[in-house]
């Protein structure tokens, strides 16, 4: 579905299903961009590792690893420690994320000043700089 | 542009996504959500809300169970199956099977 989606002007924003299955049937080059999400945690940098690697060798674009609800220093360099080759941009552990999680709604609406709204508000700038 | 977004269940890749979509379409950017997640919140994060989410889900099992017709052409798909979110985001659902497998 997603390589067959027309380019244009459009930002396609596509979050894929948990894990790696998606990325792996995805036809090469479908993408300009591919966001890792990843938490400083073993299994979860483990995941991210395999879905940079799938991401890198079917051609998915410029990878970008975000180190999310990261609480201090040590878990930013653990994560970047474990994408050495990668870009890694952090998002901090925000209660904000929980909030919303909870009331079913967006943390932009919740309270887009939050630092967590606005990490990622800043990764939006930086793809779109970098297009 | 075309951004995929991926990760382990619970690292947060669905909240990441809808606020990326959010903060790019305050930017200006004309933006679609694309949910093709097994178990599609994207609505919720985007601020949808429960029930338009539920919605769409639904049209998508009738899609699945034959008791409404395929859009042919992405515009369709957008027209027949999206929505509006907050900052003009267009929102569809391409995917949902239930009980996902765990990753």
């Amino acid at each position: 579905m997603l390589s067959s989606v027309p380019e244009s002007d459009t930002v396609i924003v596509a979050d894929l299903e948990a894990g790696i299955g998606t990325l792996t049937r995805l036809p090469e080059a479908s993408v300009q961009s591919t966001l890792v999400v990843v938490e400083p945690t073993p299994r979860s940098i483990d995941v991210g590792q395999r879905a940079a690697l799938v991401a890198t060798e079917r051609h998915q674009g410029h990878i970008t690893i975000v180190a999310n609800k990261v609480a201090d220093e040590d878990d930013v360099n653990r994560v970047r420690d474990s994408f050495a080759e990668f870009d890694v941009v952090a998002v901090p552990e925000d209660r904000v994320m929980i909030t919303a999680d909870r009331q079913g709604a967006s943390p932009v609406d919740v309270d887009p000043d939050a630092p967590a709204v606005k990490a990622i508000g800043e990764i939006a700038m930086k793809m779109i700089a970098a297009q | 542009m075309k951004i995929a977004v991926v990760g382990k269940g619970g690292s947060g890749k669905t909240s990441v996504s809808g606020v990326l979509a959010r903060s790019l379409a305050r930017g200006g950017h004309s933006v679609v959500g694309l949910d093709c997640d097994t178990n599609p919140n994207l609505g919720l994060s985007l601020g949808v809300g429960d029930l338009e989410t539920e919605r769409l889900l639904s049209l998508r099992d009738q899609i699945d169970e034959g008791e409404q017709e395929h859009a042919h052409t992405w515009d369709d798909i957008l027209e027949a199956y999206g929505t509006d979110s907050p900052d003009g985001v267009r929102l569809t659902v391409v995917n949902r099977i239930d009980n996902p497998e765990p990753d």
